[in-house]
């Protein structure tokens, strides 16, 4: 393996708060002859919010997508929650039960109502009974603020509306950790911060969560640690004080350079 | 400042003969070739109807057309066919309705209503079908169509009062629909009766029933939940059959059926049958197992490269071999499974357009929620695939619905084929060839139009709906 090894970062990205709720070890991941993820190592403790960025291509959505097995990584070892992602199916449903995921492009399924995009994977996986399932779906609703949406379709909802409903659906699971693979990006400017505030309260909230995001100002005021990626690597792991006022790689400062 | 309405744009005859036909001199060059064209084509086709035409073949023939050979003793089955299909569609129609209502309330939209005029407008090729023959009935008493008027009058009351199945309450939705599917078969019954396996399309369609709607949701083991699931299904099963060994089972099987009669059933059973045979094939094709993948492309492309004519005839002979020597089939039956299999190949390759016209999103967003393969496809990924092909399907059924014509190269009676008898006969040998011709083709038009129309609607309101 040509990978460059950068011990400095492997120590920051493995210090994780309390006890680690994923860990990734050694995680390659090759489209054929393309290599997406170089080597990848991340422990996320309990309550954690870590902010992934980095210019596009860089793997970082394809780093999370490996995390519930949207994508096979081809090297190394993943752990959700003590439970190690292998080829068995059960395995795999376990963590994905355990693992909410937002989408960039929502993903809703747009022949249900809301309320049934909520408590389908409820009733489908956890055997939840209807009005049991309904009730709590209700509640998620007035979490991310919309209710009265509850018998709509998502294609007469807006963006930013359609996105909070699918972190509902998401939470409908009851998952141990978040992931969202740029939550915010196919959002209008005036939507996004509808969506920012509710991931705001659920890291206050305590939920373990993985953001792929360009909201710059969400990592400041939220993440616990912000990793940069670059080339299907790591490069630098820091809390958001000393990532954003004193980035230690180059490829850092000059994304930084670009982007603020 | 109040916003000016926009213009209402009124146009004078005038105005709008020189903006439609006389626009630039071109347009008048067409307009000025093609209207006394379209006035000649016109006037001879009234002349034909009206004048010249001898419409006695079919007249005095007309029970012929509608159901062939069929005993006339027999009738009232046929007559008590069509009202109980009435009172389907009546119920059907009714559940459909509220349901849609149902849906249109929760989500805060305006619901309204079709009322009695455009739902007849909206079929309006049957209504007009079934007024000429109910003008061609009434000119005088020779075909012995019996009391045509209070038939049709019957089954329109029938199905008015089905209608009212919209005022069931809500949780009553699913009755409404056990009610029309067990009204559909009775109604095929009624005519066809049953031997010993008579109870099993109620029988399934009730076990499902009981399976679907068994309480057990609240358990925790799953193999209970299924193994009660399947006990009530069974259970409810046999409830069916015990039924059905009560009641008389004579019926005039489909041996002797003919005529329009026959054209209708023939392509509604291949329609019915071929859906979930072609769905399975689409479903194997894009299977991860390789044999599975492989037989299925491989009946798919054996199927289409070869006319359907060839496989009727061939129907004919090989369904003979394959099954056990004491099963006797009739040439009705082998017709409609060589139907059933050959439509079932192009509705496995409609069906995987709209599988494969999915954004792959959606199937990532049910893995993402922990949902298993089978629940993601019939959860998430065939409703939405189904609703996409609905047109194509459609259009697939108009054709097989069509095609059924070529049952007479078999030698079966179906609605096309019932001239050769009518032109067989001393009166009509060489007279009104092309009158009957019109006829059934006029015939075969108002059904395959009524189809083509509802699948526009169908598709209209679902997209209305997401």
């Amino acid at each position: 393996m040509t990978t460059e090894q950068n011990p400095q970062v492997f120590s920051d990205a493995t210090k994780a708060k309390g006890d680690a709720v994923i860990e990734l070890r050694g995680v390659d991941k090759f489209f054929g002859d393309f290599q997406a993820l170089y080597d990848v190592n991340m422990n996320v403790g309990r309550t954690e919010v870590i902010v992934v960025i980095g210019p596009s291509g860089s793997g970082k959505s394809t780093l999370i997508r490996c995390i519930n097995r949207l994508e096979k990584h081809d090297n190394g070892a993943i752990r959700v929650d003590g439970i190690e992602l292998t080829e068995d199916i059960r395995n795999i449903q376990e963590i994905r039960k355990e693992t909410g995921m937002v989408f960039q492009s929502f993903n809703l399924f747009p022949h249900l109502t809301v309320i049934d995009n909520i408590t389908l994977a409820p009733r489908q996986v956890r055997h939840a009974p209807k009005d049991q399932a309904e009730s709590e779906a209700m509640k998620l609703l007035e979490r991310v603020g919309i209710p009265e949406q509850a018998r709509k379709y998502p294609g007469q909802l807006s963006g930013g509306q359609q996105q909070r409903v699918a972190i509902a659906r998401s939470l409908a699971m009851k998952p141990k950790v978040m992931l969202f693979d740029e939550p915010t990006s196919a959002l209008d400017p005036e939507m996004i911060k509808e969506v920012l505030d509710v991931m705001v309260e659920l890291a206050k909230g305590g939920m373990t969560m993985i953001v792929v995001t360009h909201e710059m100002g969400f990592a400041r005021a939220v993440a616990d640690r912000v990793v940069f990626m670059s080339d299907g690597r790591i490069v630098e792991v820091g809390t958001p004080e000393h990532f954003f006022t004193n980035p230690q790689e180059e490829r850092t400062k000059l994304f930084l350079s670009q982007i603020l | 400042m109040t916003t000016a309405a926009p213009p209402i744009r009124t146009h004078t005859p005038t105005e709008w003969v020189r903006r439609s036909l006389f626009k630039n001199w071109w347009s008048g060059l067409i307009t000025v070739v093609l209207v006394p064209l379209i006035l000649y084509f016109g006037y001879r086709a009234f002349r034909f109807v009206f004048v010249t035409g001898q419409w006695e073949a079919v007249q005095v023939n007309l029970t012929l057309f509608m159901q062939g050979t069929f005993p006339r003793d027999e009738q009232w089955r046929l007559i008590a066919q069509v009202l109980l299909f009435a009172l389907a569609f009546g119920v059907g129609a009714g559940t459909r309705g509220a349901a849609v209502r149902d849906a249109a309330e929760d989500a805060g939209l305006p619901f309204e209503r079709e009322n009695l005029l455009a739902t007849l407008r909206r079929m309006w090729s049957l209504v007009a079908f079934i007024a000429v023959l109910l003008v061609i009935a009434s000119l005088d008493d020779v075909g012995g169509f019996i009391n045509p008027f209070l038939v049709v009058l019957g089954a329109a009351i029938v199905a008015y009062i089905g209608t009212q199945a919209r005022r069931l309450p809500r949780s009553l939705r699913n009755v409404g629909w056990l009610v029309t599917v067990t009204l559909l078969v009775a109604g095929f019954q009624v005519v066809s009766g049953f031997d010993a396996g008579g109870w099993v399309p109620l029988g399934i369609v009730f076990g499902i029933a009981a399976y679907s709607i068994a309480p057990v949701d609240r358990l925790e083991a799953s193999w209970l939940r299924v193994a009660l699931r399947i006990v009530a299904a069974l259970v409810v099963a046999l409830i069916i059959r015990f039924i059905y060994s009560a009641v008389d089972t004579t019926g005039i099987g489909w041996d002797v059926w003919s005529g329009l009669h026959l054209t209708l059933m023939v392509s509604a059973i291949a329609i019915v049958l071929s859906f979930p045979l072609g769905l399975l094939l689409a479903l194997a094709r894009r299977s991860t197992l390789p044999a599975l993948r492989w037989m299925a492309t491989t009946y798919i492309e054996l199927i289409r490269g070869v006319p359907l004519i060839t496989l009727l005839f061939m129907g004919q002979f090989i369904f003979g071999f394959v099954v056990p020597a004491n099963i006797d089939l009739s040439d009705i039956t082998k017709a409609i499974a060589a139907m059933t299999l050959f439509t079932a190949a192009y509705v496995a390759e409609i069906v995987r357009g709209g599988l494969q016209s999915l954004p792959g999103g959606q199937t990532e967003a049910g893995q993402a929620l922990g949902l298993a393969p089978p629940a993601i496809m019939r959860r998430i990924v065939l409703p939405q695939a189904l609703r996409a092909v609905i047109p194509a399907m459609v259009g697939q059924f108009i054709s097989l619905f069509k095609d059924s014509s070529l049952l007479a190269i078999i030698a079966i009676l179906d609605f096309l084929r019932v001239r050769n008898i009518v032109h067989a006969q001393e009166a009509f040998r060489g007279v009104g060839i092309a009158e009957t011709l019109v006829f059934v083709a006029v015939g075969y038009w108002a059904f395959a139009f009524a189809m083509s129309r509802e699948s526009q609607r169908l598709e209209r309101r679902l997209k209305v709906s997401r």
